[in-house]
Order: C-alpha cells, then structure tokens, then sequence
C-alpha cells in the first residue's frame, strides 16, 4: 500500500474499521467519508455534515487514529472537514416536459469567493480592430502577471465590453495559474468595505484581505473621485501589491489623467503601468457580436436580421445585447428564428424612443414655441405670423410621425390635402437655405421629444 | 428507569419526535428509533436520520434515572391507539420497557442506546436571531412547496434564508417559479444567509411552538431552540444563483383581481386543462376584464372573465395552473396583483397591500 495516496490509504482504513464496528453502524458512519488530504501529517477526513463530524469525533477518533499509527508513526493525528460529496449526486437530471419556460437561473451563478461571473470568459468575447489593442494588453498580462503590464488600465464608454474583459482575464488567470488567489469587485464596493471596516473598527483586517489576493480586478474606478480616505486606501493596497508584484487590473469610463477630484499620488499609479481604450465598435465587429450572441443560445439568424440588428442603432453593446435578447425570446416563444419584417417590428421600441403624440400635443407645443394664440392655427386666418407656424406644424407631422396629408388637413381645421402637401415642400425647401428656420424646427423636435 | 407522563402529552411528543427519525429501516436500527432520557433536566426524547434531529422536553414525572431506545413506528402506533385522559408509566427492566396506562400493559423490546448519534449544535453559532416560532412556522409550510423535490440540484431543492437590515428573506424555487417572503426581525444587527433544505424545514415546522425561539446557524449546521427543546438542521453546502437579476423590472400590463374571483376562476378552467396542465390567461384593459382559457380535446373548453383594473397593454400569456394556485396559499390579501413583462417573460404576482411577497412564474411556451 502506498500511505502517501489518499484513496489507498482509506480503503484500508475502512477494511481494518469494518472488523471492528458492526456491519450497520459501518455503513451509516463511513458510506460517503474519504481522506481529502493529507498535510504534515495531518489526515483530513471529509464527511457529510455535522451529525457526522461529532460522531467521527466522539466515537471514531481514537480507533481512526490507532488505525493509521499502525501504518506509519508520521501521522500525528486527523481532523474532520465537512465537505461536498459529488460522488453522491443523483444520475440524471429529469427532463422538462411540462413545456413551461425555465427561470434562467443557470446565467446568474457567481462565484463566492472571487466574485467572478463565469459567463465572462474570452471565449465569448469578440475581438475587433476597437478592442483588439485592449485584448493584446490583457492576454500580455496574464503571460506574465505582475511584471509586463501592471497596472493594466483599461477605459472606454460604458458598454465596451470593459467588465467582460477584466473578468474574462480573472477567470482566465484562474484557471492558468491554480491556487492562485483573484478577486474581483467594483470601486463602489470597495469603498463600502472599507466605511463597513472602519465603523466596525477592523481596518487592520480590511487591509490584510485586500493583500492576499494574487490578482485584484477593480471596475469602475471613477467612483472614487471624492472619496479620499478611500483613494488613500487604495494607493496602501496599490503599493502593497505592486511591490510584490501582484498584477492588478482596473476599469473606468475615462482615462487615469481624465478621472475628476482623485490624489495626484493615485493618478499617477493608475497610469503607470498600461493604459489602454476600447473604442466604439465598427459595424463589423458589432454583426460579429450579434451572430456570436444569437449562437451562444442556439438560434441562426439570417445575415439580412444580423446586418439591420447591428446597423439600426448606434450605442453600446449592452444595448445591442439588449435586442439580441428580445430577437432570441421570440424565436424561443415561436419556435423559429424571425425574419427581417418581425425583427423591424419587434426592435421599434429599440430605436428611437417614439411616443404616441397627438396633432393637439404637436400644435399646443409649436404655438407655444412662437408665442401665438392655438386656436388661431386651427382658424382660417392668414396673418404671417399664424401661417408659419401653422406650415411647420404640417412639416413635423408629415416628416416625423407619418401621418397622411388628408388626415392633417382635416385635423388642423379642415384644410384641403393639396395645401398642405404645398406647406411642407415649402417647408423643405427653405430650410435648405434659411439656417434659422432649420435651427428652429431642431429646438421643437427636441421638445416634442 | 421509571416515569410518568398524562398520555395527551406523551402522544404529542411521540408524534412530533417520530417525524425526525430514520423511515427507511436498513440503517442504523437507532436511527429509526426514539431515545428517552429521564434525568436531572427532566423527561426528554430525542430522534434523528442524520439530517435533522429533535431534543423534545416532555412534561412528566420522573421517579427513577435512565436511557432507553425504542422503535419509533411501534411507539408511534401505541401512542396513536390511546384514547381516554389519564397518565401512563413508563418502566425500564433489563432490554424491555413496560407502557403501563390502567388496566393495559404492553411490553417493547428496547435497542442499544450506545449507537445513537448526538444531536450536534452548529460549532460556531456567531448568528443568533430570537423570532416567534409561528412566524418561522408558517414561512416554511408555505413557501417550502416552491423548492425543487428533485435533488439533482441540492440549492433548489433548499430554502434560501437571507437576514440583513432587520428582515429575514426567504426564497424557494425549483425553476419554473420562485417565492420570495420576507419577515421583519427585532433585532436588527445580525446578518448571514444560509440554505435549508426544504424537506427538512417542513418537518422543523412541525416541532416549533408558537412563543419565540432562538435560531442560530454557522456554515453547515442550523438549530432553533425554544422552551419546547432544540430542533437542528445540516444546511446544504451550495451557492444559491442570484435569483434578484430575474425579476422583470419593467412591465406592459398590470392586473388587479379579487383574490376569490381569481381562486374560483382558476379552478374551473384547471378542469379543462390539457395533459400539460396549460391555461391561457389574457389581459384586456379595453374591456378591463382579464380571463382565464382552458382547452382540452378530450373534456372541452371554457373561459372565465373577471372585471379587472387593468393597466397597459393587451397580452396574452400561458401558465401551468398548478404554478398559479400554489400563490393562494402564500398571501391572505383579498385583492392580487399580475404584473407581465411581456411574452416569454416571467409574470411576478403580488398580494395587493402584502409587500412581503414577491411570487414570480415561467409562461410556457405558446
């Protein structure tokens, strides 16, 4: 037998302890034990909960022991940890028949004790010529953590792919070097820890976990401006770390020299070591990233809905993802992936935020906007000051919410459709040359808005 | 060891101690047996199957000292046979044990008390909260039907318990829908979160009293101790999903129903359900109504109206009935509130006035 193998040396254990206890006692006590490990000659015995660890205590201890100084005098002595069993998990999952929607409850796991989100991992990442600097820095990073880039900053506007990129490095690094201590948290739960601590007047143990962690992911750093005995903090725990050279990686909207009211001590840290941006994704990258999402969730999406989804808005990724989601939870309830009609359809409410405005809603706003009377547009006066207005109103009805030009004529006062197509050329036409009256129909957009 | 005890309360006792021992008989034979200790604190029973245990303090006489195991079935089935008031006693010779009440005598054979296991407090109890035992009680029964039963995943077939800021939060789901209950505390510092397993807080309910009661926990171990005893838990060693980022936060339509509508409503057209147990409910704030449909091939079909206040846009969502009616017995308000996200959403209801439950349901798909 080999004393120093975990599984051989129990097997033993069990057959000399099986003499000696009756067989009903031996299968309720020592079914679902095993030696975890094995440290300075110490034994670790894993078992299913406290009932057991007690009982282990209690009655086992010493015949557990007698056992394993029979084998070898090294041993000094075995401790109880109380542990998950996997071996005891039940085959098969039951399959869902009763045809509900599952709560997506698989999305939301997050790790405990570093506070990563498995979902990010670089496999999941698209890369483009925006990021693709970013993504360099950060898989130069983790070749050699702690020594190349440190501290890796990374900035862009919200919605980058900032956070799914540090926390892909963390998850990265944590599966490269095991055993490895990474955490991740955002600047604003820092500075809760830390007001937490120093009410609670355990500052000391504040700074000591912080300095434990081999790799340390700080989102949004920009939230510490203002906050100084936190700033403060950080540059401790930056120079602990660093000096050790234990990577750390920070995110923010802007870059280190552009974050307001933060110590030129820190500022001058932040920026130290890389510093790089993500910039606003180009169209391919953004049909990449719809394709990439639509997969991830087993629907195929045509190229024509890829190219619409990607090219109808401009903006973050979050929101892109946010239409990606809507797309894929039709196909899910339909059973079939959409085409490019429904996508248009459905992604409405996405692209510009349109409220429902009536005709009054329209004329009450641009009478106001020129001072006049709004009853006067609905009469049949011509004065010049009434007309204009009256002329802008048929333009913004017809250009910005479709409305037929019968339907306008009749809704401002029982106009003929032919006077009103004739205001809106009108319109059209002088805008191209009169600068203020473009200037105008901008501010009233901006109020009906 | 010789005692006495009125034979209502050792009835109790035993009916309540029989639930937290072993049921399956290959084990441990004292497993699925009761302990009595008669001692200098009193009469006490004791049981457990490794995963919960019970130390009930019975009121009684005690003349002499001593520790003796029965079976629980055969002590369940003498105490059920019990009929009129009076006292029995309750006698210790060699491996037998004489129940004496009147003119009857029935004698058990005893099992060896050495190999029945402690009942272990949690080690480090660091977290300590005083509630009233009602309160623990009636969250559990209600919102323990809302946990997974199947084992696969061990953190849904559990309660999640999460103290923070004075208010106990209780969650259950098993993936299809989730309840969410919270219970405001009187002491307000504590803080922790641990995970029950929902069997085990279902028979944990049964053998809390009323009056207030103690509840502390540490990583893997739950005990709640009250005048009655101590009643202990093993806690499931998982990470619960953060189940807050599903909750819609925005919503098409809003409808509020009468609760006895609702109830009637939903029990009529669960008779016309199909083999998938499917109704289809339709929001309308046209007509301010909202309906229940139910088809099947086999019976027929029907729809109920209900005069509704309805607030956003017409919808039309499918439910697995029984997923619907489990809310009914989760709040007592006299109106409810189905508030939609849209198709393929979650639809979260609430009893009107009731902000301590948060249920939320899975639509099937069309």
């Amino acid at each position: 037998m080999n004393k120093g193998d975990p599984k051989e040396l129990w097997e033993y254990m069990l057959t000399q302890v099986e003499l000696s206890i009756s067989p009903a006692n031996f299968n309720t006590w020592f079914r679902n034990s095993f030696i975890v490990k094995i440290e300075d000659g110490v034994l670790f015995v894993g078992v299913p909960s406290q009932f057991f660890k007690d009982w282990y205590l209690k009655k086992f201890h010493t015949l557990l022991l007698k056992i394993v100084r029979d084998v070898s005098y090294e041993f000094r002595n075995i401790e109880y940890l109380i542990v998950k069993d996997e071996n005891r998990k039940a085959p098969k999952e039951v399959k869902n028949t009763r045809g509900a929607l599952e709560l997506p409850l698989e999305d939301f796991y997050i790790n405990k004790s570093d506070n990563l989100n498995p979902r990010y991992t670089f496999e999941t990442f698209v890369i483009g010529s925006f990021n693709n600097l970013a993504y360099a820095a950060a898989h130069a990073a983790l070749e050699r953590p702690g020594i190349t880039y440190n501290p890796l900053f990374i900035y862009g506007d919200t919605g980058r792919g900032k956070t799914h990129l540090i926390q892909a490095i963390g998850n990265q690094y944590k599966k490269q070097y095991q055993g490895r201590k990474v955490f991740y948290l955002t600047s604003e739960k820092f500075v809760v820890d830390y007001t937490d601590s120093v009410q609670a007047g355990t500052a000391n143990r504040f700074k000591d976990k912080y300095r434990q962690y081999d790799l340390l992911i700080m989102d949004d750093v920009q939230f510490l401006s203002k906050k100084e005995k936190t700033q403060e903090e950080l540059f401790h725990l930056f120079n602990a770390l660093y000096d050790t050279n234990k990577q750390i990686i920070f995110s923010s909207d802007r870059p280190p020299s552009a974050i307001p009211d933060i110590a030129e001590r820190l500022k001058g840290r932040l920026a130290s070591g890389m510093a790089v941006d993500i910039g606003e994704p180009d169209p391919e990258s953004r049909m990449a990233i719809v394709r990439k999402k639509a997969a991830s969730h087993g629907v195929l999406l045509s190229n024509e809905v890829i190219e619409y989804v990607a090219t109808s808005m401009n903006g973050s990724i979050r929101e892109l993802e946010g239409m990606v989601n809507s797309i894929i939870c039709q196909a899910q309830v339909k059973g079939l992936a959409p085409d490019i009609a429904e996508v248009r359809q459905s992604l409405r409410s996405f692209s510009r935020p349109q409220k429902n405005i009536s005709v009054k809603n329209v004329v009450d706003k641009v009478a106001e906007f020129y001072g006049i009377d709004e009853e006067s547009i609905y009469e049949k006066t011509r004065r010049r000051e009434v007309v204009r207005p009256r002329q802008i109103i048929m333009y913004i009805l017809r250009e910005d919410f479709h409305i037929s030009y019968p339907t306008i004529g009749t809704k401002l006062g029982g106009r003929d459709h032919t006077t009103v197509i004739h205001s809106c050329e009108k319109i059209k036409r002088e805008m191209l040359v009169d600068s203020d009256l473009l200037q105008e129909i901008q501010n009233i957009r901006t109020l009906l808005v | 060891m010789i005692i006495s005890i009125e034979k209502k309360k050792f009835s109790e006792a035993v009916h309540t101690v029989a639930r937290f021992a072993e049921r399956k008989s290959a084990t441990l034979p004292a497993l699925s047996s009761i302990l009595i200790i008669a001692g200098d604190e009193g009469i006490k029973m004791r049981a457990t199957n490794l995963e919960t245990g019970i130390d009930l303090k019975i009121e009684g006489v005690c003349i002499t000292k001593g520790v003796v195991a029965i079976p629980a079935t055969i002590l369940q089935q003498i105490a059920g046979s019990f009929t009129q008031e009076g006292k029995i006693t309750i006698e210790h010779t060699g491996d037998t044990i004489s129940i004496i009440s009147g003119n009857s005598k029935s004698s058990i054979k005893t099992i060896p008390y050495e190999d029945f296991p402690s009942i272990p407090f949690p080690e480090n109890p660091k977290n300590r909260i005083v509630l009233p035992g009602v309160l623990l009680r009636s969250l559990f029964t209600s919102i323990a039907s809302c946990a997974s039963s199947s084992t696969v995943r061990p953190e849904l077939a559990s309660i999640y318990l999460s103290i923070e800021g004075g208010v106990m939060t209780a969650v259950a789901t098993d993936s299809f829908r989730l309840a969410e209950k919270k219970i405001p505390l009187t002491n307000k510092g504590t803080q922790g979160k641990f995970l029950i397993p929902a069997k085990n807080a279902l028979d944990i309910a049964q053998a809390l009293p009323d009056n207030d009661i103690i509840m502390s926990f540490d990583e893997h171990q739950c005990a709640f101790v009250g005048d009655m005893g101590m009643v202990v838990s093993r806690l499931t060693n998982a990470v619960y999903p953060d189940y807050r980022q599903i909750i819609p936060k925005e919503s098409i339509v809003e409808a509020v129903v009468l609760r006895k509508d609702f109830e009637s409503a939903l029990k009529r057209t669960t008779i016309f359900s199909d083999s998938f147990q499917k109704v289809r409910m339709s929001f309308d704030p046209k007509k301010n109504t909202f309906s229940l449909f139910a088809r099947n091939a086999d019976v027929g079909e029907s729809v109920e109206a209900l005069n509704a206040q309805i607030t956003g846009s017409a919808l039309e969502l499918s439910f697995n009935h029984r997923y619907l009616s489990a809310v009914l017995a989760l709040t007592s308000s006299e109106s409810l509130s189905l508030v939609a996200a849209g198709i393929g959403r979650p639809l979260i209801i609430k009893g009107v006035g009731d902000t301590s439950l948060l249920y939320l349901v899975s639509p099937m798909n069309q």
